[in-house]
C-alpha cells in the first residue's frame, strides 16, 4: 500500500512557491507557467498548492533580504522531507544585480541546501518548466518512485 | 443561443494552443535575450562590458606571463539586459537564443562563457598587445590609405609614431584636398 502511494504520488509533485524579496519579475513569470494554458505546469501533474505542509518541490525567487530571511527558513522548514528546493532567477542563485546591497543576505545557498538552478531575470517559463521537470527527476529519485 | 458552437468550432479547428515545450523543443523568438556569446576573435579587452554589468557578471584577467588574458562571464548572476552587446565596439558580444538555464547546484560554478585570447609580440618593440581585429582597423583607418594589416599588429606607441611617420611622407587625406 505504501509503496503504491509512493509510486503515484511520485507523478504529481506539488509545487510551492516562496518569495524571498524578489521583485516579482520571476513571481510572475511562476504564475504565468501555472495559470495561463499556453504553457500549464499542470500537464506536467505539478499544481501550486498554499500550504508548504503539502508541498514536494520548493520554487525560491529572490536575493533573500534581512527582513524576510527568518521567515523563509522557517517556512521552508515546514514542508516534509523529502524536498526539493528549486532557486529561480539569479536573484537566489547569486545575489543578481542586489548582490552586495546592505539588506541582502543571500545567496540563498548559504542557509539552505539547493537543487536545481534556474537562472534568468527572470527565466523563460519554459525555463522554469524544464527546472521542475529537473526538480520531479530528483524528486523521484529522493523517495524512490 | 446555439453562437457558441461557432466559437467552439473555430476553437477546434484552430488546435490546442499550449506551448508542447517538455516534448517539443520551443524556439525562442527572433530577438530574444538568451545566454551571452563572447566570439573571442573580434575580443580586444576593452572591459566596457566589465564596466557596464549591472549584475558583475564579467571578470577579465591579463595572464601573469603576459600571454593573453581570460575573459569569464557567470550567466548566473547575468540579468540578460544586453548592454555588454550593445556597447561592444567589435560586435564580439552578443545575445543567443539559448534559454536552456536551469541545471543542478553542482554546476552553479561551471555555468561560465569562458575564453582565452592570446597576446602577440609587437611588431615594432616586442611588448605583448592584442593585435587589433580587423573589423576595428578597417574603422579607424577607413579613410587612410594605409597598411591595416601591419598596424593592426603594432602596440599603441609604435601605432602612433608608424602613422605619424606615413602622414610625414605622405601628407594628410585633408591637405591634398585642400
Amino acid at each position: 500500500m505504501k509503496k503504491l502511494i509512493a509510486t503515484l504520488s511520485a507523478r504529481s509533485p506539488w509545487l510551492y512557491r516562496i518569495n524571498a524579496g524578489s521583485c516579482n519579475g520571476c513571481d510572475v513569470e511562476l504564475l504565468t507557467t501555472a495559470c495561463i494554458p499556453r504553457y500549464d505546469v499542470e500537464r506536467l501533474g505539478c499544481k501550486y498548492c498554499g500550504s508548504p505542509r503539502h508541498a514536494d518541490i520548493v520554487l525560491i525567487t529572490g536575493p533573500l533580504t534581512a527582513r524576510v530571511k527568518d521567515k523563509v527558513l522557517r517556512v521552508w522548514d515546514e514542508i516534509p522531507e523529502p524536498k526539493v528546493t528549486v532557486a529561480v532567477g539569479i536573484c537566489p542563485v547569486s545575489g543578481g544585480v542586489f548582490r552586495g546591497g546592505y539588506s541582502i543576505e543571500g545567496p540563498l545557498d548559504k542557509y539552505l541546501p539547493i537543487d536545481i538552478n534556474v537562472p534568468g531575470c527572470p527565466p523563460r517559463p519554459q525555463a522554469i518548466i524544464e527546472g521542475v521537470i529537473k526538480a520531479r527527476d530528483v524528486w523521484r529519485a529522493r523517495i524512490g518512485g | 443561443m446555439f453562437g457558441f458552437l461557432k466559437i467552439l468550432a473555430a476553437n477546434v479547428a484552430k488546435g490546442p494552443s499550449t506551448d508542447p515545450f517538455p516534448f517539443v523543443e520551443s524556439p525562442a523568438p527572433k530577438r530574444f535575450r538568451g545566454k551571452v556569446r563572447l566570439n573571442p576573435a573580434l575580443c580586444v579587452g576593452c572591459a566596457i562590458c566589465r564596466h557596464v554589468c549591472a549584475g558583475g557578471a564579467i571578470h577579465i584577467a591579463g595572464r601573469p606571463d603576459g600571454s593573453g588574458y581570460d575573459f569569464t562571464l557567470w550567466h548566473n548572476t547575468c540579468a540578460l539586459c544586453g548592454l555588454c552587446g550593445h556597447y561592444c565596439p567589435t560586435g564580439a558580444i552578443s545575445m543567443s537564443s539559448d534559454w536552456h538555464s536551469a541545471h543542478p547546484q553542482t554546476e552553479k560554478y561551471d555555468w561560465c562563457e569562458r575564453h582565452f585570447v592570446p597576446f602577440l609580440a609587437c611588431e615594432g618593440c616586442g611588448e605583448h598587445i592584442r593585435p587589433l581585429p580587423s573589423a576595428l582597423t578597417g574603422r579607424i583607418y577607413a579613410d587612410n590609405d594605409v597598411d591595416e594589416a601591419h598596424l593592426a599588429r603594432l602596440c599603441p606607441q609604435c601605432r602612433q609614431l608608424e602613422t605619424a611617420l606615413h602622414l610625414g611622407r605622405n601628407g594628410h587625406e585633408d591637405h591634398k584636398r585642400a
